[in-house]
């Protein structure tokens, strides 16, 4: 089980990864395009169809997909002054609280996202470039990675119960 | 009266939610759903999922991970160990001598990566043991360093720039330009300030013997030259026009790939590092903006933010007394937050109230960076003074003071560009004119 969740933790990191290098070459293959237009002066304007759109929709699906990851991997911010004052024990007690918390609130999230992307897709939404891209699909990768993210919190609530430790210390 | 409990009870839970250690993308979620559920009836949820999805797919935000995934690349790249036989033997003779490497150094880095604490970190690995083995005063050492790294903030790529862009729907590329003469201030500021030690305190400073020839020390910086042709490549192409910042992030992608393949230093692992590095920091900014977007949203329904400049408005502040009881609240804020949740806050409640005070949201932006520059190198929160503390183990209170007058120039440059705001507007309005 371990194995498996960490296996889809970095799984859906190494997506996202993918996907921020995928829009580099998208728009770098674009400002060549570019060049080569200007250069030779090409009557018509060499353009990769709504490259602008997709580099929008890799965005969102990478960042939502590189969530769980960037958890595991301590990489989100939060505040840590008061925290760090407290004992080991009340260190638990506060880190379960903080984890439960945003158990909730990611779990709410992913389930209106879930809402959002079926409405999508039965309404058929498109997006308006010259390409029209179905907007269930990048809205399904955000949807995937809250979820991968809600089960990496509760992942976290839930692994090491009998010690008196702080949950979160790195 | 009721209303300005609620607002109270509102701003309270946030800061409770964020002192308690919940992360900040949470925090300001939670605090824009309890905001929407006390003030209307609007449906919660769907409006959530409909402002996440609104705010993470623009072609805009799209430079943001490109532009950590230069820095990640450059700094992976032996840049830093260039940047001090490159520097070094043009400054022996100015007065503050090498501490300059650190100034400048920071500076040049600062202008391929967006982050203050991956250019203390980068230019701090590589001159910290150079500088101490010559005797440097450490207490200069640390202040140089600290103080100059948080230009990383304000030259373009400046991450944070692109949030406060994204946030509050102003063009980025004007918002680098505008940060490129602020940006060349603050390092003449810092530059004068060491050099001005120099020459009061000469007994501090070590004897520089080597001495070198001109053409020496051209040979010594040509290792630097690329990096100089891709800066100006980078920030030239979108001053001209004919890249948006995201075009501009892309390519210099590339170009730093082919500049790492040439110093050898370009490995299947190094890029791997690189990019998994680039993809958790930019989707850790992803989420905070995520947050700060329905923030924003909620506030809307909730009118706080009008109200608050309502009630400013009543007290017939100047644009100076508004701006200096900001400057103090910011300060006290940036000691316990990180720069990006400032600026998200910032734009989520006290953006309208800004407005109304006729204050231009372009050049706000500057000075919001500045400030929170400063609060980089304050302590408790301070990422300056941490990554600095993981280079030369000494006492962290003890490096914010090495820092501190480097926090006062800042200080200053804030009240240069408020009483000379050409400094921010003159590239950016020459951009508009072409």
């Amino acid at each position: 089980m371990r194995r498996h969740l960490n296996g889809l933790y970095n799984a859906s990191g190494a997506l996202a990864a993918i996907l921020i290098f995928a829009i580099c070459l998208l728009v770098s293959a674009q400002v060549v395009a570019n060049l080569i237009t200007k250069i030779f002066g090409t009557s018509v304007a060499l353009t990769i169809p709504s490259y602008a759109d997709f580099s929008g929709y890799f965005l969102a699906a990478s960042s939502f997909m590189a969530l769980a990851y960037t958890f595991k991997h301590d990489g989100h911010i939060r505040v840590l002054l008061v925290r760090d004052t407290f004992t080991p024990k009340v260190k638990n007690y506060v880190d379960r609280l903080v984890l439960t918390i945003a158990a909730v609130t990611a779990c709410y999230t992913t389930y209106y996202m879930a809402l959002l992307t079926l409405e999508a897709y039965e309404f058929g939404d498109q997006s308006f470039g010259i390409i029209a891209i179905p907007l269930f699909i990048p809205q399904f990768f955000v949807f995937l990675g809250l979820l991968i993210f809600s089960i990496s919190i509760i992942d976290t609530l839930l692994s090491p119960l009998e010690t008196d430790d702080a949950v979160l210390d790195e | 009266m009721s209303e300005i409990v609620l607002t109270a009870g509102l701003l309270i839970t946030l800061f409770f939610l964020l002192g308690l250690g919940v992360w900040v993308g949470f925090a300001l979620t939670l605090t824009g759903a309890l905001g929407m559920l006390l003030f209307s009836n609007a449906p919660i949820g769907p409006i959530m999922a409909t402002t996440l999805w609104g705010h993470s797919h623009s072609w805009a935000l799209a430079a943001l991970p490109l532009f950590i995934l230069m820095g990640e690349i450059l700094l992976r790249s032996r840049l830093s160990d260039h940047m001090f036989k490159g520097l070094a033997p043009w400054l022996g003779r100015v007065p503050g001598k090498l501490l300059h490497v650190n100034i400048l150094g920071c500076a040049i880095f600062a202008a391929v990566s967006g982050s203050s604490a991956a250019t203390a970190a980068t230019i701090g690995k590589m001159s910290v043991p150079e500088l101490q083995s010559r005797n440097y005063p450490m207490g200069l050492i640390i202040g140089t360093l600290a103080g100059s790294a948080t230009l990383g903030l304000l030259i373009p790529p400046s991450i944070i720039l692109i949030v406060y862009g994204v946030a509050t729907e102003q063009s980025i590329a004007r918002l680098f330009i505008a940060g490129v003469l602020p940006g060349l201030l603050l390092v003449s500021m810092f530059a004068i300030f060491i050099g001005i030690y120099g020459l009061v305190r000469p007994d501090l400073f070590p004897e520089e013997k080597q001495s070198f020839t001109f053409i020496e020390k051209l040979k010594g910086s040509k290792r630097l030259i690329p990096i100089l042709l891709l800066i100006m490549g980078v920030i030239g192409s979108i001053y001209i026009g004919i890249a948006s910042p995201t075009d501009a992030a892309a390519v210099g992608v590339i170009l730093s790939l082919v500049l790492a393949w040439f110093n050898g230093a370009l490995s299947k692992s190094m890029f791997i590092d690189a990019l998994m590095g680039a993809t958790k920091t930019s989707c850790m900014i992803a989420f905070i903006l995520a947050g700060a977007g329905f923030l924003t949203v909620s506030m809307g329904f909730t009118g706080i933010p009008r109200n608050l400049a309502a009630w400013i408005d009543t007290f017939q502040l100047s644009q100076f007394a508004l701006l200096a009881a900001l400057t103090v609240f910011f300060i006290i804020l940036g000691c316990f937050l990180d720069g990006i949740s400032v600026v998200v806050l910032t734009t989520a409640i006290i953006m309208p109230m800004i407005e109304a005070a006729g204050i231009d949201p372009l050049w706000f932006g500057i000075y919001l960076v500045i400030v929170v520059e400063m609060s980089q190198i304050t302590p408790p929160v301070g990422f300056n003074l941490f990554v600095i503390q993981g280079l030369v183990k000494e006492n962290i209170l003890q490096i914010a003071a090495a820092a501190f007058p480097f926090f006062l120039l800042l200080l200053l440059a804030v009240g240069v560009i408020t009483v000379f705001p050409e400094i921010v507007t003159v590239l950016p309005s020459l951009m508009d004119a072409r």
